[in-house]
């Protein structure tokens, strides 16, 4: 009995560390995997997560971006997530966000983008700041000059 | 015409300064609140606050008006999330005050003393106690930052700020001040021709000072201790970092000195003691390295990213566990008369130069970058063996990547 609930508690570790899933960024401690800066900034986190499991943090989501610009590798990713700057701390799927550059709202890597889960937040930030707005593919274009 | 304007110039200056006046404030007063001074002062008066305790916020300075505290006044912002002294003038100062109890905002900056468009101003002798931000400068120039002391209480959190958050700015000088507990200490964004001296930076979150996009700026005898990473310098040119002291930034994620797409850079007489990375160099070019410390760090120097025409002279590498980490087969970087303690050649002749050519990259580095858990590894027989190997016929580090002179005795040793 003993050894069954031993294997099985091996079992629940290998699905564990197998699966694959995003992980929690550790603000502080984590560095980006573009810039190598230390992760700190709740609204501007990025992170994506390869098809094998293994997790990459970034301080901005430029660097996301750039990063996936360069690496060419978006199709060996399961997740690509960016931070609602809204709701600092929270993850949202890079696709289905709104990007708006604006000099008034600056990011950790001086590229002023901010991404917004809600699109019609992302109106309103615009309307008040100023700007431009674009998608995941527009975005990743706009890095790409 | 230019003598009337002179003419001009003098009487307006002269009347200018018979008429200015000194505003006491304090609690048994005429006046009774910073904010009531504020509004009654002209251009070149004094405001002079006695001590007491202030709950006041949102003061908007737009006068060239000299606030100075007398035994620091409290200024309790009460966790508010406005900033406590806005200012947009030009020619003032502010000395003397203790500013404390800042709110925390993800959206907005909110600091003890926010200070835009703006020139000829000094901040000095201030006491910042558990703020969001300590002073922002935002398009400003010519301006003095002198002996505050400015510390927040970021704990592992993101929700903290910067002590000194410069922002497109110049002709800055940041002397004596001491940071502690914030996101980082100095942070320089878009900040030119700027000094940053004798500065104490510690216990900071993310970094001790930071550049970004900053060009020809100077910092010297600095104290970066236990920061997440002593100093970032990235994407700027120029830069000269002399006699700083960059020790004990420890942890994962932790250099004494991070460099990213710097060129033309000077580092020099500077102290590298117990980081886990001393210099994290990633696309640095044309950077004279002379006369630097490196004493028991992890890695003394760690190349990521191609690096060239870098040239290393008469550093001192002491007890590092790597003393070079270098990523790449090619080798465009000069390393020569250095004294390296891990060197185990003879001087025959006795002229203080090794006979023997040094490596100063082990293979063991290698197999590290690709597999950081083989560390264990470290004081191991076999690694000592695959070194050892590695150093007599070497296969995997550059063939060129050797100090052809190095130094049987420490520069400047400081013990």
């Amino acid at each position: 009995m003993k050894k069954i609930i031993s294997l099985l508690i091996l079992m629940f570790f290998i699905f564990i560390s197998c699966s694959v899933e995003p992980k929690v960024i550790k603000y502080g401690d984590d560095h980006c995997f573009h810039c190598d800066m230390t992760v700190v900034d709740k609204t501007h986190s990025a992170q994506y997560v390869t098809k094998k499991g293994k997790a990459y943090m970034f301080d901005a989501v430029e660097c996301l971006t750039m990063k996936i610009n360069q690496e060419n590798n978006e199709r060996d990713l399961a997740f690509i997530l960016v931070a609602d700057y809204i709701t600092p701390g929270k993850l949202v799927d890079a696709k289905k966000a709104t990007y708006l550059i604006s000099k008034k709202i600056k990011s950790p890597m001086g590229a002023n983008l901010s991404a917004f889960f809600d699109k019609k937040i992302a109106d309103e930030y615009l309307e008040k700041h100023g700007g431009k707005l674009y998608t995941w593919n527009s975005l990743k274009q706009h890095f790409s000059k | 015409m230019r003598i009337g304007v002179l003419l001009l110039f003098l009487i307006y200056s002269f009347t200018g300064n018979a008429q200015t006046s000194r505003i006491d404030v304090c609690s048994s007063c005429k006046v009774k609140s910073i904010k009531d001074a504020i509004k009654l002062a002209k251009d070149g008066d004094t405001i002079l606050v006695k001590k007491g305790i202030y709950k006041e916020s949102k003061l908007f300075i737009d006068k060239s008006i000299h606030l100075i505290g007398e035994d620091y006044p409290v200024i309790d912002a009460e966790n508010k999330t406005d900033s406590v002294i806005a200012i947009k003038a030009d020619n003032f100062s502010l000395s003397g005050f203790k500013i404390k109890n800042i709110g925390m905002s993800y959206i907005k900056e909110v600091a003890g003393v926010f200070i835009s468009y703006s020139k000829n101003f000094t901040i000095k002798d201030n006491i910042f106690d558990n703020v969001f931000y300590g002073i922002i400068l935002q398009r400003v120039k010519y301006g003095l930052i002198k002996d505050n002391i400015i510390s927040g209480n970021a704990k592992n959190e993101s929700s903290s700020g910067n002590g000194v958050h410069v922002w497109k700015s110049k002709n800055m000088r940041i002397e004596n001040n001491t940071v502690s507990g914030m996101r980082d200490g100095i942070y320089l964004e878009f900040v030119n021709n700027s000094y940053v001296s004798n500065n104490t930076s510690k216990n900071n979150i993310r970094y001790g000072l930071h550049f970004m996009f900053s060009h020809y700026n100077e910092y010297h005898h600095n104290e970066f201790r236990e920061n997440g990473a002593g100093v970032a310098v990235m994407f700027s040119k120029h830069i000269k970092m002399y006699f700083n002291t960059f020790h004990y930034n420890w942890g994962t994620a932790s250099y004494g000195l991070l460099l990213k797409e710097i060129n033309d850079a000077e580092i020099n007489d500077n102290i590298f003691e117990q980081n886990t990375i001393a210099i994290n160099i990633d696309g640095c070019n044309r950077i004279n390295y002379k006369n630097n410390h490196f004493i028991r760090n992890g890695w003394a120097l760690k190349f990521t990213g191609g690096c060239y025409a870098n040239i290393f002279e008469y550093n001192n590498f002491q007890s590092n566990a790597f003393d070079l980490s270098y990523n790449s087969r090619l080798n465009d970087n000069k390393f020569e008369a250095n004294y390296w303690s891990e060197y185990s050649g003879y001087d025959l002749n006795k002229d203080g130069i090794g006979d023997v050519a040094h490596r100063p990259v082990k293979l063991f580095s290698y197999v590290v970058n690709k597999t950081p858990e083989t560390l264990v590894l470290l004081r191991s027989l076999f690694v000592d063996i695959i070194n050892f190997s590695e150093k007599v016929s070497p296969i995997f580090t550059p063939d060129n990547l050797l100090d052809q002179k190095p130094l049987m005795k420490a520069i400047n040793s400081l013990d």
